[in-house]
C-alpha cells in the first residue's frame, strides 16, 4: 500500500513539533510576546498536520487509522496535543507548552522509528471489523460505506484520549513537584519561576483527570460492548482489560482521596504519577509483557 | 457521628440480646460508612488484578508447579489464585465495595440533598461574603436602577438563577447554577451497583455454550423451543490471501416454520429471543465431506483418466465403464483397531483421508473398498478386474462453530453503563457555583457592593467569572 501522503504529513508534524518546541522555549527564555504567539501558531500547524496524518492514513488503508502501534502513538500524540491547546486558551499559560511539544518531538521520533511491522497499515482481521450498521446503512446513501466506523474504533479514540489526559496530568504533577519544592524553599530558578503557581498546577492536574477518567471509562465500556459483539461475553479478564480496570481503580482512588480526604498537593501529585505509571504499563507493557486478546491498544 | 454512635453503643449495651445484636449492626454499619475503606478496598482491588495478570489463569496445576515451585502453588492452589477473579477473597473484596457504596448511599447522601434542595431557605447574610475567600468589596458609581438592572443582567447572561431580598440599607441577591453538578457522584455510585447486579445476574442465569454445526445440519435452541439450522458456512479472503471474515447463514426454525434467516460473522452475532449465536470457530468435519474425485485407473495405462465427482451419499456412474460408485463413508485421519476391527479417525485433521465405496455393476454390489488419498492402490476398488479406483481429491464439509450466549444481567450492565456516563457529565462538568452580593447605598450616586461565591470544584475558571461579573457590575459590560 502507497502510504505517500500520510508519510509526508508526518515529516512535516515531526518537524513543526521540534520547532514549536523552540519557539515555545524562547518565549520562555526571552519573554517576548511575538515569540509566544508564533510558538502557538505552530502548535495549531501541527495539530492540523497531525490530523492530516490520521485522515490520509485511514485514505490510504481504508480503516480506521488505529489499528497499530504507530497509528496508535499518532493518535496519542494528536490527543495530547488537542488539550493541551485547549488547556492553553482556556488558562493562558504558554510555557507549559515547552514541555509538552517536546515530549510531543519525542513521540513522534520513537514512532518513526518503530520496526516496520509496528507501521505496517494491515487489513484488518475478522474480529477487528466492527462497523457500527446503522452508520453503514446511512453511509450508503452517499457511497461511503467503506467510511464506516464501529465499537473498536470508538474504544480505541476514546481510550486515547483518557490516556493523553493523563499524560497531561502526569506532566503537571511533576511541575507541581518542582514548583512546589521550590517554593517552599523559597529560593527559585530562573525556569521555575515562569511557571504557573504550584496551586494553579495541582488543580489543573486534577482537571486533567477529571477529562481523563471519563474518556478512560467510555473506553472501557465500549470496549466491553465491543467485545460482547466479537467473543460473545462483555468482560473476560484478558490482561489488557485488568490492566484498564486497575488503571481505572486507581484514578477512582485519586479522585476519592482529593474530594473526600482532601488529598491534594504533593499527595495527589504522587497518586497522578503511580496512576500514570499503570497507563504506560497499559499502553505499552501489557502487550509485550503479558499474554492476551488485544493485538496493542 | 463517631462520638454519636459510640454513645449509643454504651446505652445499648444494657438492654440485653436484640439491642446487642442492634449494637453490632450498628458497628457493621459504621465500619462500611467509610471512605479509608474505600481506599482501601480500591486499592487493594487494584493490586490483586494486577496479581491476576502475573501468575496466568486458568493453566493446568502443573503448569505453576514448573514454574513457581511446590510451595507457591499450594499457596496458589489454596487461595485460588489460579481462578482468582473467581476466588472467594476477590469476590469478597467486590461485596465490600457494594457494601460501602450502599451504606454510604445511605448515610452520607441525603443530607447532602436535603441541604441542596433547601437552598432557597438559607437566610442571606452579608457578612458571609466577607467571610469567603474570594469575596471583595467595590465601589460602582451609578443610578440605583442602573444598578439593580446590572446585577439582575449579568447572572441571566451567565445562566444563574437569581433570588433578591431587600434588607434595610439595600439588598442582596444570591444566584446559583449547576446543582445537578452535586448529583453527578450519586449517579455514578448508583451507576456501579447496576453494573455489579448485572454482573451477578450474569454469573447465576447466565448461559455460555459452544457448537459445531455441520453445513445443512439443525441443532435445538438452549431452551429447546426453537431450532436453528446451518445453511451455509464461508470465508471472505483479502487479494493478498488473508482472511478477512467467516460467514455463516442461520436460519431459525419455530414450530416447523422457518422464522428468520440471518448471515452471521465476527462482530455481528444473531439475537433470538435471548440468546446470540456468535461465529467464533470453523473446520472441516472428520467423518464427513461434501464431495470425493476419484479417477479411474485402467490397467496397464500409466495414466489415470480424468477425474469424476461422487457426491456423499449418492452414487455416479465411473464414465467408460458398466460401474457405479457410492460414497458411503469418510475418515480424516485414519485409524483402524486391529483387536476390535472398529475403523475411525483419530484425530478431526486430515492427516490421512480415506473414503469408504461401494461398487456397484448395474443392480449388483461388487465390492466395498477403502480408497487412501496418499496410498493410492494398496486396496483393489474393484477385485478381478481390469480397474482400480483412485482418491484423488475431496471438497470437505464444513462446520461452523457457534458461540451460544445468553446473558440476561447484559442489558442491567449496560443501562449503569449509561447512568455511569450521565454522572460522569454531571460531577466534572457541571459545577455547582453559588453567588451572593450585597448592594448598599454608600453616597449620591454611589454604591458598596459585596460579592464573592462558592463553587464545589474547578476555582480555577470561578475566580475568573467572579472577576468578569464584578466588572460587568461595575462598567456595564464585560470586559473583552
Ligand atoms: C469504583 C468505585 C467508585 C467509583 C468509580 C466512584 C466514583 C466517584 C466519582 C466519579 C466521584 C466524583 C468525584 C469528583 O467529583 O471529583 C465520587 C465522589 C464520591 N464518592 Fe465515589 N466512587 C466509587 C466508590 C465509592 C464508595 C465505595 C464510596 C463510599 C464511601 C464513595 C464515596 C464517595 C463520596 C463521599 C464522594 C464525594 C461526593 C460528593 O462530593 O458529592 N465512592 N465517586
Amino acid at each position: 500500500m502507497k502510504m505517500i501522503m500520510s508519510l509526508m504529513f508526518f515529516t512535516f508534524s515531526f518537524s513543526f513539533y521540534f520547532v514549536a518546541a523552540f519557539f515555545y522555549l524562547g518565549f520562555w527564555v526571552f519573554k517576548k510576546k511575538w515569540l509566544g504567539q508564533c510558538a502557538t501558531a505552530l502548535a495549531y500547524i501541527t495539530l492540523l498536520s497531525t490530523t492530516m496524518v490520521l485522515v490520509s492514513r485511514a485514505a490510504e488503508s481504508g480503516h480506521a487509522p488505529f489499528s497499530n502501534l504507530y497509528e496508535s502513538m499518532v493518535l496519542f500524540v494528536w490527543a495530547i496535543n488537542l488539550g493541551y491547546l485547549v488547556m492553553e486558551y482556556r488558562h493562558k499559560f504558554k510555557v507549559i507548552g515547552a514541555f509538552v511539544m517536546t515530549i510531543e518531538f519525542v513521540a513522534m521520533l520513537s514512532a518513526s522509528l518503530l520496526p516496520y511491522k509496528f507501521k505496517s497499515a494491515e487489513p484488518l482481521n475478522p474480529a477487528l471489523q466492527s462497523k457500527w450498521n446503522w452508520l453503514v446503512d446511512l453511509l450508503r446513501h452517499a457511497g461511503l460505506e467503506k467510511y464506516a466506523i464501529g465499537w473498536l474504533d470508538f474504544h480505541v479514540f476514546t481510550t486515547f484520549v483518557g490516556y493523553a489526559a493523563f499524560a497531561i496530568s502526569f506532566g503537571l504533577s511533576i511541575m507541581y513537584m518542582l514548583k512546589d519544592r521550590s517554593e517552599r524553599r523559597g529560593a527559585q530558578g530562573a525556569f521555575v519561576a515562569a511557571v504557573p503557581d504550584a496551586y494553579t498546577l495541582d488543580e489543573l492536574g486534577y482537571r486533567a483527570i477529571a477529562w481523563g477518567f471519563p474518556f478512560l471509562s467510555v473506553g472501557i465500556v465500549s470496549g466491553a460492548v465491543w467485545a460482547n459483539y466479537a467473543w460473545g461475553t462483555y468482560w473476560s479478564w484478558d490482561p489488557k482489560e485488568t490492566w484498564s480496570l486497575v488503571t481505572w481503580l486507581i484514578y477512582a482512588a485519586y479522585l476519592h482521596a482529593r474530594v473526600t480526604r482532601g488529598w491534594r498537593g504533593r499527595r495527589a501529585a504522587i497518586l497522578s504519577l503511580i496512576g500514570f505509571i499503570a497507563v504506560i504499563f497499559l499502553y505499552w507493557g501489557v502487550s509485550f509483557v503479558l499474554p492476551g486478546l488485544h493485538a496493542y491498544a | 457521628m463517631p462520638d454519636k454512635s459510640k454513645k449509643g453503643q454504651a446505652h445499648q449495651i444494657e438492654g440485653g440480646g436484640a439491642s446487642r445484636l442492634k449494637t453490632l449492626g450498628s458497628k457493621v454499619w459504621y465500619f462500611f460508612n467509610s471512605l479509608k475503606l474505600t481506599l482501601t478496598v480500591l486499592i487493594s482491588l487494584a493490586v490483586m488484578s494486577v496479581l491476576g495478570t502475573v501468575v496466568e489463569q486458568n493453566q493446568p496445576i502443573a503448569s505453576y508447579a514448573a514454574k513457581y515451585g511446590a510451595a507457591w502453588t499450594k499457596l496458589i492452589v489454596y487461595m485460588r489464585v489460579y481462578d482468582m477473579y473467581h476466588s472467594w477473597w476477590f469476590l469478597l473484596l467486590l461485596v465490600m465495595l457494594t457494601l460501602n457504596i450502599v451504606v454510604c448511599t445511605f448515610e452520607r447522601f441525603p443530607p447532602k440533598w436535603k441541604s441542596l434542595l433547601n437552598h432557597k431557605k438559607d437566610k442571606f447574610d452579608p457578612k458571609l461574603i466577607d467571610r469567603l475567600s474570594n469575596g471583595r468589596t467595590f465601589i460602582v458609581e451609578a443610578t440605583a436602577v442602573s444598578v439593580r438592572q446590572r446585577v439582575q443582567e449579568v447572572f441571566k447572561k451567565k445562566g444563574y438563577k437569581v433570588m433578591t431580598f431587600d434588607e434595610a440599607g439595600g439588598y442582596g441577591v444570591y444566584a446559583w447554577k449547576g446543582i445537578i453538578g452535586r448529583f453527578g457522584s450519586d449517579f455514578t455510585h448508583i451507576s456501579l451497583l447496576l453494573i455489579l447486579i448485572g454482573s451477578m445476574l450474569g454469573t447465576a442465569y447466565g448461559y455460555k455454550g459452544y457448537k459445531d454445526l455441520n453445513v445443512g445440519s439443525v441443532m435445538d435452541s438452549p431452551s429447546g423451543d426453537y431450532k436453528l439450522r446451518l445453511d451455509k458456512f464461508w470465508i471472505d479472503y483479502y487479494d493478498s490471501g488473508q482472511i478477512r471474515q467467516y460467514n455463516s447463514v442461520l436460519t431459525v426454525i419455530e414450530d416447523g416454520k422457518e422464522v428468520l434467516t440471518k448471515q452471521i460473522w465476527v462482530n455481528e452475532p444473531l439475537y433470538y429471543k435471548g440468546t446470540r449465536f456468535y461465529q467464533s470457530n470453523y473446520g472441516a468435519a472428520w467423518d464427513k465431506i461434501e464431495q470425493a474425485y476419484l479417477a479411474l485407473y485402467r490397467k496397464g495405462a500409466d495414466k489415470s483418466e480424468k477425474p469424476f465427482t461422487v457426491k456423499w451419499g449418492e452414487s455416479a456412474a465411473v464414465p467408460g465403464t458398466r460401474y457405479s460408485v457410492k460414497l458411503t463413508g469418510y475418515a480424516a485421519d485414519f485409524y483402524y483397531d486391529e483387536k476390535t476391527r472398529a475403523m475411525g479417525s483419530i484425530s478431526a485433521d486430515p492427516n490421512n483421508p480415506v473414503v469408504l465405496v461401494e461398487v456397484w455393476e448395474g443392480k449388483k454390489p461388487v465390492s466395498s473398498s477403502l480408497l487412501f488419498q496418499k496410498y493410492p492402490g494398496i486396496f483393489p476398488a474393484i477385485p478381478g478386474s481390469n480397474y482400480d479406483l483412485a482418491f484423488v481429491n475431496y471438497r470437505p464439509t464444513l462446520f461452523s462453530g457457534l458461540s451460544i450466549n445468553n446473558d440476561p444481567g447484559t442489558n442491567v450492565v449496560w443501562a449503569g453503563s449509561i447512568v455511569m456516563g450521565l454522572g460522569f457529565v454531571f460531577a466534572f462538568f457541571v459545577y455547582h457555583r453559588r453567588v451572593w452580593v450585597f448592594v448598599a447605598a454608600s453616597g449620591e450616586g454611589e454604591w458598596d457592593v459585596k460579592l464573592g461565591g462558592m463553587i464545589n470544584k474547578n476555582q480555577l475558571i470561578f475566580d475568573r467569572e467572579l472577576k468578569d461579573i464584578a466588572g460587568f457590575i461595575s462598567t456595564g459590560k464585560f470586559r473583552s
